[in-house]
């Protein structure tokens, strides 16, 4: 059944690339990735078609990762994914960190879910996916922070209220135009394949923000999610950064979804985390360790994917890669208690 | 119990509650309570489980809704240090002693290590409070004790003017408290901070306190410990069975 809808999902995704929506690469590449039929013939093909890169920057970088020393970098679109993710991973490492110690990996996981409500909406309003989709998981994730505060209710409860709202609200769209779900389904196992230049200088806006954000807030965070009185009498203004916190965790993941899809995004931010805090005695060296752990996973699993004998969903393989070093992790577990 | 009318907040009293209450009109924690903790001084807000004690403290640090007025010594909210009960955490959290104390007062994000000056004036605080060898333990694998004086570190390190501690005893073996209470006398000497201190321990408050707040949902007397913790006095606020534990009786001050 799964491998049947996985099998008509690629279809569609052929059948959507090769229509050329408003993504940016419309590669007949794209297709065969690590089939037979990418013979020397198709390789010339591709050698000579012009970039279809406008922005400068991202050429720049493109280029620059065009000079890796692996095959599959010869395609415009795996060097775009590549791009995408190295901008995406360290996000969700980091809030990966901050979603498990803070444990939030339920309220991440709620706003994974709106991604599919999000392109609804955007359909029906005829507004490109691309902005409904952060607008929408925004107002999911303020919204939970701003009924939490008020209601007295515990955050489960609230989070599950609103999980469910946008699902519903996804599936009554979609169930209303059905011609709605060809692309929504992609949402659901993501596809960092098909990533847009428009994406990633979205994405680049972002990191540029979250990084600011992280430099003037991390510390403040970490008082705030250890007990919210204690950082209160000491004067930290807790409801202003908690606020902006779920907002750039909101836009994180809804990120990170367009990477793994909606099913494995919470794993694509929680699973470096917690490896890396089954390995680390100390914050500091957890946020690192999760860095570098969901960096590497996101190459690891890009490469893995692209490969002649494997020939899996990206997404998948990303997470998969990440899985691994856990249960490695669990092996070298620190002894937490003396 | 009536504020004299003149009553100055400047130089005598960090804060003075009038008429605090809090509570719906069905029930109510605390009712009308009017209050003066003295500048500079111990005070401690003593009475029998659920008399409201913990309640007034979060009154005080503005985390529970309250009718009437707190005022404070030169109407500003004073510096506060504040060290809770109970520290509620995710005890399996990476956290270094050092790194919780830092994060309070490090701008530059704490996994590029903690600035040398801060880390020494940090050694030095827990040198004080006698938790240095604890510096580099997750903050989860304290005891109740050590989590206590790591929280009472960092509580200091806020330079605080007005130090609020919620049952600072409770953690602490009968040794350890002692020596906390003789430690932050010192330590109010030295920096001139006014300290409140939430107990139910009698002991604690005759050979420690300068102040006393004896309360049971409303106030039931105020002043000088030894002036106000008479036999009558207790017995309003615990029950009937607690006389003065204070130096005669040691077995029912339970």
């Amino acid at each position: 059944m799964a491998d049947n809808a996985m099998l008509d999902l690629d279809k569609m995704l052929l059948e959507e690339s090769a229509a050329g929506t408003d993504a940016a690469i419309v590669m007949p590449e794209q297709l065969p990735q690590g089939v037979e039929t990418v013979t020397a013939a198709a390789e010339n093909v591709i050698s000579e078609t012009p970039s279809l890169i406008e922005n400068p920057v991202i050429a720049f970088l493109c280029d620059l990762l065009g000079q890796l020393p692996f095959e599959t970098m010869d395609y415009e679109f795996m060097r775009l994914a590549l791009l995408g993710l190295l901008i995406i991973a360290p996000m969700a490492a980091i809030c990966g960190t901050q979603v498990v110690n803070f444990n939030m990996s339920f309220f991440s996981d709620a706003i994974g879910h709106s991604a599919f409500a999000g392109v609804a909406t955007g359909l029906v309003l005829a507004i490109s996916p691309d902005y409904t989709m952060p607008a929408l998981a925004l107002c999911v994730g303020l919204g939970i922070m701003a009924v939490k505060h008020r209601s007295g209710l515990s955050s489960d409860t609230v989070i599950g209220v609103m999980f469910s709202t946008v699902v519903a609200g996804g599936l009554a769209i979609v169930s209303r135009y059905p011609n709605a779900v060809s692309n929504a389904q992609m949402f659901l196992y993501g596809d960092i394949l098909t990533i847009s230049e428009r994406d990633i200088l979205l994405m680049m806006g972002l990191a540029v923000v979250f990084m600011l954000f992280q430099i003037f807030s991390f510390n403040k965070l970490i008082c705030i999610e250890l007990n919210p009185q204690l950082a209160k009498a000491h004067r930290i203004k807790v409801g202003v950064y908690q606020y902006f916190f779920a907002a750039l965790l909101s836009l994180v993941v809804i990120f990170s979804v367009k990477a793994v899809g909606v099913l494995l995004v919470t794993a694509m931010l929680i699973t470096p985390a917690a490896a890396a805090r089954n390995l680390a005695s100390s914050y500091g060296k957890m946020l690192w360790l999760s860095v570098i752990i969901g960096v590497f996973s996101a190459i690891a699993g890009l490469f893995l994917s692209a490969q002649d004998w494997m020939q899996t969903s990206t997404g998948a393989t990303i997470v998969l890669c990440s899985c691994v070093i856990f249960a490695i992790s669990l092996i070298f577990r620190k002894k937490k208690r003396a | 119990m009536k504020l004299p009318e003149n009553h100055d907040c400047k130089c005598m009293n960090a804060v003075v509650f009038r008429d605090v209450s809090v509570g719906n009109n069905d029930v109510k924690i605390l009712q009308n309570v009017n209050a003066v903790i003295p500048h500079a001084g111990c005070t401690a807000i003593v009475g029998p489980n659920g008399a409201g004690k913990t309640t007034l403290v979060l009154a005080l640090l503005n985390e529970t809704d309250y009718t009437g007025t707190i005022e404070f010594c030169s109407n500003r909210r004073p510096r506060i240090g504040y060290v809770p009960q109970h520290l509620a955490f995710d005890r399996g959290m990476p956290l270094t002693v050092l790194e919780f104390i830092a994060a309070f007062h490090q701008k530059l994000p704490l996994c590029f290590g903690i600035r040398k000056e801060l880390k020494k004036r940090l050694h030095e605080l827990l040198g004080e409070t006698g938790c240095l060898h604890l510096e580099n333990r997750p903050l989860g694998a304290l005891s109740g004790g050590e989590l206590q004086r790591v929280m009472l570190a960092g509580a200091l390190s806020q330079e605080p003017e007005l130090l609020i501690l919620d049952e600072p005893a409770s953690g602490i073996d009968f040794k350890g408290g002692e020596v906390c209470c003789e430690l932050l006398e010192r330590f109010r000497k030295t920096f001139g901070f006014t300290q409140l201190m939430v107990t139910h321990d009698l002991n604690t408050v005759m050979a420690h306190a300068t102040h006393v707040i004896c309360l049971n949902r409303t106030l039931i007397a105020e002043g000088e410990p030894h002036k106000v913790l008479s036999d009558k006095v207790l017995a309003k606020a615990f029950g009937p069975h607690v006389g003065c534990s204070c130096g005669k009786d040691h077995s029912n001050n339970g």
